[in-house]
Parts: structure tokens; sequence; C-alpha cells
């Protein structure tokens, strides 16, 4: 059809309505030897109106813009123009003025914008790792910053609302001091007299003990302030908790708003398991793709891409056309697996608990200041050293066992994915159970050591603070971790792949930055930070100032030390599942946070909530300081006549956004097929005008 | 090095600009073309000589030296459609694979370089040609083919075996990031 319009004009048919404004032979000669192959009427897709009697100029500087979307090299362009006779020039001095003043205004806006991304942190920096090693990497980095944000804003808030208060008011306000009950609980003495050896004070900063102890790091510094004037009243206890919850909630509002961003990118990207192969043929290829190792890196890129796409088909097939007998087969051998990775995170979970059991009682039992300190130490950071060497071989052991396992790809990399995340969500688990079981006698208050105090004040005498402890040994054991690694695993390899070229090097390669296990370490990071926040003020900061660090020593290695990766990472998802993944760790340590606030007696020697039996009861207390007034109306807000209708409210505007959801859904399928039966329109059109012509 | 008015005419300029390219790279594009062969381009174009550099030079450029598809790009945009190009031809070429171009006219062109045997359709033998360029030959010969059957039930909305632009556009149209990939900078 449009390719015999075509064919018919290529043959010498010289029908290009001529301008003469060109000033000799010498020019038309090109434009019939222009014309000869194509003539201005071939293009009609494009605005037929405006190839043209020239009749609707309305606007005429609406043309130039116009026909610089037209398809035509750039001879016939500068022809169609001559022939209008140079229209362009002529315009009224307003229209002028105007046009110049867009166009400044265009280019402030794009140097703006640049000015902005030059601003952002870290920006060229993630834009170069993006450039240099692809998509899934970059998101890694990008995860990061978003955690380096958060923590940062986080301090901010802890520190104004309960560092410096506590700080300032320390002196002003009084604290009360409510002896009742027993003497014998209160007794808290974290600085024992006696003279200190100078590098105690290095071991103190690894273990959180010492000087470090009863510091701002820790919640048992903390004492329960008030300051009461006239017109302003600050009360440390309820900042603190008020300062906790608000810490939450912030930083799920901070997930849930980029999650929601990263959920729209890949909603806009469409359905990625639906037009695969096409996108990947047309699409694939990034012209602006430099340099021949660039070059070849891509088209590697895509061949992976394409190959895993076909290996999935296949497995499918596979999978479909299996006898019975062997699906059987397959899946009991699956389910073997299954139990015995199972097994495996049993017995990490063992060793994490009896580590942590260990550990709590070597602490506990050090009276005597005089014992081996670096044997101490090691005691100290024992869970932390089994939790990393179980998050390290455990995944090893998976890996191989998947290899048997025989699913596809991409449900290989998920279920990869998931039981790393499950080991390092449990391990955290239990480690806090069993400090919890430590500390309350398993909950059991009739137990001989937890009935005095209601906790086991002979092992803690403040708990929060040993608590608040445990997980700052967890941060910095990992910063060192990750440090050490770099420089005694990464570097090395690197220098001895480079240097030394032998089979086994070339096997071995240099390493590739795995991305899963990395963005895994950030949420455990993360959601060790959550659940220690309430009991050592000061760890958003130690954690923003480790995770500045590991930029770096990250940004450091992959440069030096890795290769490109040649199996991408589908990015659009992945950063979703980041997210979702860090969404897990926040409610495991929330609802630590809310256990803590609500059973757990607090400590009666340290503290701001020494005299109240929950954390919690002194909101109601302070409840009642309120004025009448306000009172009344927070009582309204509980009761059922206020909070009936709010849910019904709430209801009614959730159905009424599901139901525009799911019609938006239903018109952009509607619309998608409008655009297919209007291409067949077209043809159909194109086809009876050239039966008419005939 | 002489300033645009002493290369062009005026009415070149005009010209130049409403065809499509901005007038700041105007210049730069200029010289990168008179750069690749100094003794065949002239410093004066108002006479407009009819000057073509052959393709061996341009495909020597560094923005295409690595590019699988220089020979294709080169032939849609040069007027011989052998892939030797004026400065004209030049200059169309770095107009629509700049940012400024619109989608509708980078898909058409797209459609084009993959258009290997130029009938205006991507028949399985145009797909296969890309296939093996993108991929540098290394994908088997069953596993080409399979992507080329893919490829064919995922965009041909006719049903006739063959892509045709409408097709093509389709399903470009669903590619948020097809404007930044057909882009060179320059």
């Amino acid at each position: 059809m449009i390719s015999e319009l075509q064919r018919q004009h290529s043959r010498g048919e010289y029908n290009y309505v001529a301008g003469d404004g060109y000033p000799g032979d010498h020019h038309s000669l090109r434009l019939r030897r222009l014309s000869s192959q194509m003539s201005i009427h071939d293009f009609p897709h494009y605005n037929p109106s405006l190839s043209d009697a020239g009749d609707s100029e309305a606007g005429d500087h609406g043309q130039p813009r116009d026909l610089r979307s037209l398809p035509l090299p750039m001879a016939i362009k500068k022809a169609k123009l001559k022939s209008r006779g140079i229209q362009v020039p002529v315009l009224s001095k307003v229209e002028l003025w105007k046009q110049e003043k867009l166009k400044k205004l265009r280019k402030f806006q794009t140097k703006a914008r640049e000015f902005l991304y030059f601003l952002v942190l870290w920006g060229k920096t993630i834009q170069k790792i993006g450039g240099n090693f692809g998509g899934g990497v970059k998101s890694y980095f990008l995860f990061l910053r978003f955690l380096v944000v958060l923590n940062f804003v986080s301090f901010l808030l802890i520190a104004g609302f309960v560092i410096i208060p506590s700080l300032v008011f320390r002196q002003v306000g009084t604290s009360f001091m409510n002896s009742t009950g027993n003497e014998r609980c209160t007794i808290y003495e974290p600085n024992p007299p006696g003279l200190v050896v100078f590098y105690n004070f290095f071991l103190d900063l690894l273990s959180g003990t010492g000087f470090m102890e009863y510091s701002f790091m820790f919640y048992g510094y903390y004492k329960n302030t008030m300051v009461e004037n006239n017109s302003f009243s600050y009360k440390i206890p309820l900042a603190y908790l008020f300062t906790a919850v608000f810490y939450f909630a912030f930083c799920l509002i901070c997930i849930i708003a980029r999650m929601g961003t990263a959920a729209r990118v890949a909603v806009a990207t469409g359905g990625s398991t639906v037009v695969n192969y096409s996108m990947t043929v047309f699409n694939g290829w990034n012209f602006g793709c430099l340099g021949e190792t660039a070059t070849k890196l891509k088209q590697k890129n895509l061949l992976y891409r394409l190959q895993v796409d076909l290996e999935e088909e296949s497995l499918k097939k596979r999978a479909a056309s299996l006898t019975l007998l062997k699906k059987f087969g397959l899946h009991s051998l699956r389910l073997l697996m299954a139990l015995l990775v199972l097994g495996l995170n049993i017995a990490a979970f063992y060793g994490i608990s009896y580590a942590t059991t260990y550990s709590q009682e070597q602490q506990n039992k050090r009276v005597n200041k005089e014992s081996d300190r670096i044997q101490d130490l090691f005691f100290e950071y024992l869970p932390s050293i089994v939790i990393s060497v179980a998050n390290f071989l455990v995944p090893l052991l998976c890996d191989q066992i998947a290899k048997v396992e025989h699913y596809s790809p991409s449900i290989t990399v998920i279920v990869a994915l998931l039981r790393a995340v499950v080991l390092r969500f449990v391990g955290l688990g239990v480690l806090l159970f069993t400090l919890w079981d430590q500390i309350t006698c398993t909950g059991n208050m009739d137990d001989a050591k937890c009935k005095e105090c209601s906790y086991n004040y002979a092992s803690y005498a403040c708990w929060e603070t040993r608590v608040g402890q445990e997980m700052y040994k967890l941060t910095l054991f990992d910063l060192l971790i990750n440090i050490a690694v770099l420089v005694l695993v990464e570097f090395p390899r690197r220098m001895v792949v480079d240097n030394w070229s032998s089979k086994v090097s070339q096997l071995v390669g240099r390493q590739e930055f795995v991305v899963s296990s990395n963005v895994l370490g950030l949420v455990y990071s993360q959601t060790v930070v959550w659940t220690g926040a309430l009991f050592c003020p000061l760890l958003p900061l130690i954690n923003t100032v480790k995770f500045v660090i590991l930029f770096y020593c990250k940004k450091i290695t992959l440069f030096s030390n890795c290769r490109p990766p040649q199996k991408t990472f589908r990015s659009t998802t992945s950063a979703f599942f980041f997210l979702v993944v860090l969404l897990l760790g926040w409610m495991l340590a929330s609802v630590v946070m809310i256990y803590s606030i609500a059973v757990i007696h607090p400590s009666r020697g340290c503290g701001p909530f020494r005299f109240s039996d929950n954390m919690w009861l002194i909101i109601p207390t302070s409840f009642y300081n309120l004025s009448a007034a306000t009172q009344e109306f927070l009582f309204f807000i509980g009761s059922q006549a206020f909070t009936i209708p709010l849910f019904s409210l709430s209801g009614l505007v959730m159905c009424y956004v599901i139901a525009l959801f799911s019609i938006y859904g239903k018109s952009v399928g509607l619309l998608r097929l409008q655009l297919k039966r209007e291409s067949r329109d077209k043809q159909f059109l194109v086809k009876q005008i050239e039966e008419l012509s005939r | 090095m002489g300033s645009k008015q002493s290369i062009f005419t005026a009415q070149q300029l005009d010209a130049y600009q409403v065809g499509g390219t901005p007038p700041e790279d105007f210049l730069v594009l200029f010289y990168r073309y008179r750069d690749l062969a100094p003794q065949l381009v002239p410093l004066d174009y108002t006479k407009e000589p009819d000057v073509k550099l052959p393709y061996e030079l341009i495909g020597s450029m560094p923005e295409l030296k690595d590019n699988p598809f220089r020979q294709r790009i080169a032939e849609v945009f040069s007027e011989d459609g052998e892939g030797n190009m004026s400065l004209d031809d030049f200059l169309d070429m770095f107009s629509v694979l700049s940012e400024m171009a619109p989608r509708d006219l980078k898909a058409y062109y797209a459609f084009k370089i993959y258009d290997f045997n130029n009938d205006d359709f991507l028949c399985k033998s145009d797909l296969e040609k890309t296939l093996t360029k993108l991929t540098r030959g290394e994908l088997g010969e069953d596993e080409v083919k399979m992507v080329c059957e893919k490829v064919m039930d995922e965009a041909d909305l006719d049903n006739d075996g063959r892509l045709s632009l409408e097709d093509f556009q389709h399903m470009i149209v669903r590619a948020p990031d097809f404007l930044s990939t057909f882009h060179i900078r320059i």
C-alpha cells in the first residue's frame, strides 16, 4: 500500500512543487536529484495538513516547529521554506519579544535543573556509578543515600526534642525522687570506682561501657527532669516517648512515600512480563554508548537478557511437558531441599541464641576488672560474630542447594533473596528474644531473680542501657567487618587477578558487585538502628556516620576492584523490593518498641521512666494535667461517637479510590485497544484512497 | 576560523534553524563535519558547494565508531543511500539524534535504521540482522529464530508476518526511555 506509493515516486518522477527562490540551476539540479528519490507526499503519517497549500498559516511561529518535526531531509525542508517565501522572520515585535522571553525562560529552567542536580547529595557520583555499572548498582547507592538522609533527619529530630532539652534542663529542671518500694532496685553504678588503664578508653569505645555507658549515648543517663514555668512546660520523659513514637511514624511515612514513587515508575513502564522481547530488541541499544568496552559490555548485557528470557521460556515448556512421575519427583526434591534450608536456618538460629546467652552470662560475670579485656571483648562481640558468619555461610550453601532445585532464573533469584531476608530478620529476632529471655526471666515474674524488681536486677541494673549497648555493638561490628572485608579480601583479590595470570585467577576473575546481599546488609543495619533507637538516642547519628563511611568504601571498592555486571538485575522492580524489605524491618523494630514501651518494667535505677510501671504510663499521668477542655476534646476523639463515623468515612473514601483505580486500569486497556484499531482504520483508509485514485 | 556569517549566508542560517538544528549546536556540528576531512570541506559555504564525505570518514567518528548500527545510520541519512553524507545530511542526522527531536520523528528514523532491506517493513530477515548486530553474533541460530518469532508475536498487530511503521510506533510508544536511548550527544 504505502510502500507502493513510495516506490512509484522513487522512479525519477519529479512532482515536487519547485519553489523558485534558488538562484541558479545548480541548486535546482540537486533538488531534482533529491526528489527523484522521494517526495513530500510520501510521508502520510505526518500531518498531511502541513504539506500544504499554505493558506492556513494562522500562526507563523507555529510553523517552524512543525516543519522541524517532519521527517524530511534538510534540503527539502530548506526548499519548502523557500517555497513559502521565507515567512519566518516576519513576526510582530510583540511576538518576537514573547518568543525571546520564552526561550530565555526555558534556558533558565534547564540551567536551574542542572544546578539542582549538582546540589543534590552525591548526585554526580551516583550518575557516574549508574553510567559505568548499570541500573542495579545505581539503585543500591540511591537506597544508601535515602537511608543516610533518613537517619540524619531522625537524628536532628531526636537531638532537638530529647538530647538538647536534656542537656539544657539538666541543671534547671526538677527531677523528683519518688522513692517507694525497693531501695535495692534503684542502685545503679555504671562507673565503678578505681583507676582505669588508658587502653580501657579504646575498649570502652568498642563495647559501649565505661565512660560511654553513663553518657548521652544511652538511655540510662537521662533523668525525668521536668521544667515548668508560667508559660512553658517541658517533661523529658514525655518528650522521650513522643519523640520515639514520632521517629517511627516519620520513617514509615518516608518509606511509604518512596514506595509510592517507585511503584509509579514500575507501573508506568508497564507490565514488565508482557512486552519483553520487542522492547529488548528495539529499545535495548543505547545509541549514546561510546567506546569499545562499553559497547561490548552492552552487547553482553543484551545477550544475557535475551538468553535468560529464552531459558525461562524453555523451562516453562519443559515444566509443562513433564510426566506426572517426573513432576512428583521434582516437587519432592524441592520439598527436601526446602527442609534442608530450614534445617540450616534453625541451626544458625540456635547458634545465635547460644552465643547471645553465653555472651550475656560472661558480661554479667565480669566482676573482676583485671580479667583479660581482649577475651571479654571477644565474648561481648560473640553474637555479632555469629550473626555475621551465619549471614555469610548460609546463603552460600543455599546457592549450592538452589542449583539442584531447577527453578527458572527469575524465581531462583527471588527465592534466594527471600531466604536471605528470612535468615537476617529471624536471626536478629532470635537475638532480641534471647535478650528478653534474660532480662525478664522468660516473662515469669515469679522467678527468684525477677521477683523483687520485676526484671532481672542482678544481671541488669539498667537493662535498657544494656540492650542499647548490644545494638551499638552490632552496628559497629557491621561497619568493621565491611571495612575488613574491603581491605583483606577485595583489594588482594584484585591484585592477585590482575598481576598473576593463571587459570584459577581467570576463572575467579574480578569480583562483581552483588547488589542483593549488599542491600540486605543495609536493611539489617537500619533495622538494628530502629530497634536500638529507643535505648540509645545517639544511634541514628552513629548510623549516619557509618553509612557515609560505607558509601565511600563501597564506591572505592566498586571503581577499583569490581568489574561491571554482566548479569543485570531488573532495577525498576528491585527498588520497590528493597523498600518492601525495609518495611519488614521497620515492622520488626516497631514490635520490639511497642513491647518495651507497654509491657516490660523500666529499670528503677536509671532513665527517665524509673518511677513508672510502664513507659506508657507517663502519658495517662500527664494527660490529667492538661486543661479540662483539652481533656474533654481528647476523650471525645477517643469515644465511639467520633471514631465510628471516622472509620465509616475512611471506608467510603477507600472504596471510592479503589473504584477509581479499577476504572483507570480498564480505561488504559480500552485505550490500548483503540490505538490498535486506529492503525487498522488508517491502513483501510489508505487502501480506499488508493483504489479510488485508480 | 570564521564566524557563522562568513561561512554561511543569513538565509542559509535561517533555513538550517528551521530545518531542525538549534543555533548553538550549528557551528559545533559544522566544525566537526569539517574536521573529518579538512581538505575536502571548504570554509565558505555561501556558494553551497556540493561536498560529500565518504562513509569511511563518517563511520570513523568517535560517536559512531563503535555503534553496531553505524552503517545503517549513515545509509538512512545520506542522500544516495550509500552512506556518503553532505553537510545537510550530517546536520539532519544529528538533529534527529539530538534530545530536541520529537518522539515520532525518532521512531520513524529508528524504523528506517532497523529496516535493512529498505522495503518499509521489518521482516524476519531484518530482525535477524538487527539481533546479530545487537549481540555481536553470539546468539545461537535457534535462539535468534525463537526471539524473532516472539518479537513478531508481540508486535505484529495486523498479522501480516512483518512489522509496519504503525506496529513499530505502537510498540515504541510504550517505551518510556526511548527518547534517551535513541540519542547521540555531540
